[in-house]
């Protein structure tokens, strides 16, 4: 068995760092003894340096299951600054020729990451099965149980691909589980007896700030203001692309920050320009879906504001963690708007399917061209489900999607302590009282008093420098 | 699952504006032909048609654009009374032309375009780009940075590249290439171009925040990275070896498609317009299709006319419509003449050329 003080050695070695982060030795110890491990850590706790450091001191393959490309693509780049070069991405936007030769050689890398639609190929699955992954790592595992069976049905059947890759040993990670999700990403990866290592998901340092509004003028305003007043850098979300163009629009021409829009419309050229000013402090303001920032590490965010309801507790947890994760005091504002629940009812309507679309989509099978819904009905008639068990299915996921939005409409109305509930949805021990907690505990939301007001305005725009000095500075001739 | 395009196919980019500089105050345009040319729809008479219009360098320019978005520009103009449109037909009208006339002067104006055609351009700008970031990083000697993300097969390539060139001195070499070719543009385009490269503690600028900086549309800020692009290509081909033109290494490509390449270089050689079909397994008039695409797309010089036009056909359609504008030449004129619709068409391509050098 592998002893602490070989973890130690190569955390010095490979991170410089003498001391692991709480949770990260207990994750470790636990996979050392061979026990499959739910690690439940806080975002910004460093979920990645678990596996990292496994298969560093190991020398064996880990595979980890991750449900977005930009997550993968960052995850292995991250990788590579470091110096780490085996380590690779399969996914569905490489070349056939680059696919193959990935799937060729996987021997030679220690970190390959997958898509779980990847893995369930026929073709990959028995690639990787041939090189003995020494850990599967199932990250945000959360997704698992959340996106339940109307998106992304594959997810499902992971616990049935980790018998076909030979029961490897397993860690599942999330920042985000209540004990009812917990129990079913268990169930569903068929490890009911794996160990959990859970530490308290509070992060103190963010204030918790939910502001109501009758008009949706009145909204955007407010988000202008806010922009306005609060030290950056920071980060909007919405549910939208096309409202997050516009809003980095209307933020430019009346602000004095920087704002871009980041999702996944953007072309790669474009996303590397703006997540590295982003990163540079060169932006100071992004307008996100939930696409940015699943890889993005940047710790001096001073705020995170969503635009539009998130899909669910869990989501807006993960997404406010982004904020202040070098310790310092942040915050984190939901605007909504009255109706705004409407719009995430229709978008979860939209995804799951009837009754009577079931038992149609059952009998026919899919064309070229068929709905989304056909496709995922005839993907469980082929994984052997009958009809009224995805009946059932689906029944209970519009009750689970029902009562997650109404959870969370909870906390936008509950007039206690938000902190509070949020412990208690976790089920997670109330925390000793936090000073700076939410805005039921304060007069309101005051920048001034959190620290967060801009002292100066940032300066307005870049300076326009020449291209003379532009080519100079590029090749160090200056 | 996540939709990715590349910079140089870009989303849909054509705004009203861009509409107006297809069309004519004099004559009427076919807007499916010019909504044919900007998708890239290679048929003889869409071909054809752009030849006329002066229009072939856009040539697949705008992949992405919908029946929805042009038919929602002509609406706009029509409305506005810049545009007359008959069936699908459009003329400006002398509102419309006092407008083309204001736009030629006030917007960006393409002036290297029609290298689009001779090279991929796409590819070459992520290589290039890349290449740039890695020169750049390494002039300051930093060896771990994030690099940019560019299509697998551009990787490797830049990886050969950077190993072939590595001993010389490239950021000398990229430092003096660009600057060479950055000096002879106008300041505004220069600067445009310098603020879209990334590299050492320079992420880059995006091309909207390029277009606000410079009070563009996003069209036309595509437009000008488009050409400048095309401009630095074709300013790159005519320089002496560096570090820098390999990147244009194997991404030449003819103007016309690999089809009627293969034709036109039978015919060339010899074979008759029956035995290429045969040995092809095309059908005759297919044949004929790309012989008129080889003649459209490539110099007079580098066609064969005087093989399928006789010099005596030749007068005899020249006389037939000595004293008629092209464009209202018609076939059912020559129902004396022994003479296809096709070697019509070929004359008409092979007048339109001789006319258009003239001007
Ligand atoms: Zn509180």
């Amino acid at each position: 068995m592998i002893s602490n003080d070989q973890f130690y050695q190569t955390l010095r070695l490979r991170f410089g760092f003498d001391s692991f982060r709480p949770g990260q030795l207990e994750a470790l110890t636990s996979l050392a003894s061979g026990q499959n491990t739910l690690a439940v850590l806080p975002t910004g706790a460093g979920k990645t340096l678990i596996y990292e450091l496994y298969g560093a001191v190991t020398h064996q393959l880990v595979l980890v299951v991750s449900p977005l490309i930009s997550l993968m693509q960052d995850q292995v780049i991250s990788l590579n600054v470091r110096g780490e070069k085996r380590a690779a991405a399969l996914t569905s936007q490489m070349s056939r020729s680059e696919h193959q030769w990935v799937v060729n050689h996987l021997k030679f890398y220690r970190y390959l990451f997958v898509s779980p639609e990847m893995l369930s190929q026929p073709q990959v699955l028995a690639a990787v099965k041939a090189v003995k992954p020494g850990l599967l790592v199932v990250d945000e595992a959360h997704c698992i149980s959340t996106w339940g069976p109307d998106f992304r049905p594959e997810y499902l059947l992971l616990g049935q691909i980790r018998h076909q890759l030979g029961d490897p040993l397993t860690l599942m990670t999330t920042a985000t589980a209540t004990n009812r999700v917990k129990a079913d990403i268990k169930r569903k990866m068929q490890l009911s007896k794996a160990a959990e290592i859970i530490q308290p998901v509070d992060r103190p340092n963010i204030f918790l700030d939910v502001e109501r509004f009758e008009a949706a003028d009145d909204k955007d305003a407010r988000l202008v203001e806010l922009v306005s007043e609060l030290r950056t850098p920071g980060v909007i979300y919405f549910s939208s692309k096309k409202k997050a163009n516009e809003m980095a629009e209307l933020l430019n021409a009346k602000t004095s920050c920087r704002v871009a829009a980041y999702h996944a419309d953007l072309d790669a050229e474009t996303r590397f320009k703006v997540q590295q000013q982003f990163m540079q402090d060169q932006l100071d303001v992004i307008c996100a879906t939930s696409a940015f920032g699943m890889g993005i590490d940047k710790n001096n965010i001073r705020f995170v504001i969503h635009y539009h309801l998130p899909g669910d507790l869990e989501s807006y947890w993960q997404e406010i963690g982004r904020a202040g994760r070098d310790g310092q005091q942040s915050v984190a504002i939901l605007l909504y708007l009255s109706g705004d629940e409407q719009l995430s009812q229709f978008l979860s309507d939209a995804t799951v399917p009837q009754d009577d679309e079931i038992s149609y989509y059952f009998k026919h099978q899919p064309q070229e061209n068929s709905a989304e819904k056909a496709n995922l009905i005839w993907f469980y008639k082929q994984h052997g489900y009958r009809e009224e068990q995805i009946k059932l299915a689906f029944t209970k996921r519009r009750e689970q999607r029902a009562l997650a939005l109404s959870q969370l409409m909870t906390y936008v109305r509950i007039p206690t302590c938000k902190r509070a509930f949020i412990q208690g949805y976790f089920g997670q021990p109330i925390a000793s009282k936090v000073s700076q907690c939410c805005v039921n505990d304060s007069e309101g939301l005051d920048l001034q008093q959190l620290g967060l007001l801009v002292s100066t305005p940032v300066s307005s725009g870049t300076q326009q420098a020449d291209w003379q000095t532009i080519i100079a500075q590029l090749f160090n001739f200056s | 699952m996540v939709c990715k395009r590349t910079l140089m196919v870009g989303e849909e980019t054509m705004d009203a504006a861009e509409l107006i500089g297809y069309l004519s105050p004099t004559k009427p345009r076919r807007l499916r032909v010019i909504e044919n040319i900007l998708i890239g729809k290679r048929t003889v008479s869409t071909l054809y048609w752009g030849m006329r219009y002066h229009q072939l360098a856009w040539l697949g320019y705008d992949k992405q654009l919908t029946r929805q978005t042009m038919d929602g520009h002509v609406e706009r103009l029509v409305h506005d009374g810049l545009l007359s449109v008959t069936d699908t037909n459009a003329v400006l009208t002398k509102k419309g032309a006092e407008r083309q006339q204001v736009l030629r002067q006030t917007r960006y104006q393409p002036k290297a375009l029609p290298v689009r055609l001779t090279v991929d351009l796409d590819t070459f700008w992520q290589r290039f780009l890349l290449a740039t970031q890695v020169v750049s990083e390494q002039s300051y000697q930093t060896r771990k940075y994030y690099p940019l993300q560019v299509a697998w097969p551009v990787k490797q390539m830049i990886k050969k590249w950077y190993q072939q060139f590595y001993s010389a001195d490239l950021s000398a070499e990229f430092n003096a290439v660009l600057t060479r070719f950055l000096k002879q543009l106008a300041v505004r385009e220069a600067t445009f171009f310098s603020r879209l490269l990334v590299g050492h503690d320079r992420p880059g600028e995006t091309l909207l925040q390029l277009a606000q900086q410079n009070g563009l549309s996003s069209s036309e800020a595509h437009l000008m990275l488009t050409d400048l692009a095309c401009q630095f290509v074709h300013f790159l081909r005519a320089q002496s070896d560096s570090s820098v033109k390999a990147l244009l290494a194997g991404l030449s490509r003819q103007p016309i498609s690999e089809s009627a390449l293969n034709t036109l270089n039978r015919f060339q050689a010899g074979q008759a317009l029956e035995e290429i079909g045969h040995q092809r397994r095309l059908k005759v008039s297919t044949v004929k299709e790309h012989l008129l695409e080889a003649a459209i797309m490539l110099p007079v010089d580098q066609f064969p006319y005087e093989k399928l036009l006789t010099p005596q056909l030749q007068n005899e359609l020249s006389d037939q419509f000595a004293t008629q504008n092209l464009d209202d030449w018609q076939f059912n004129q020559l129902s004396n003449t022994q003479v296809a619709f096709w070697q019509f068409r070929l004359f008409e391509i092979l007048r339109s050329k001789q006319t258009d050098d003239q001007q």
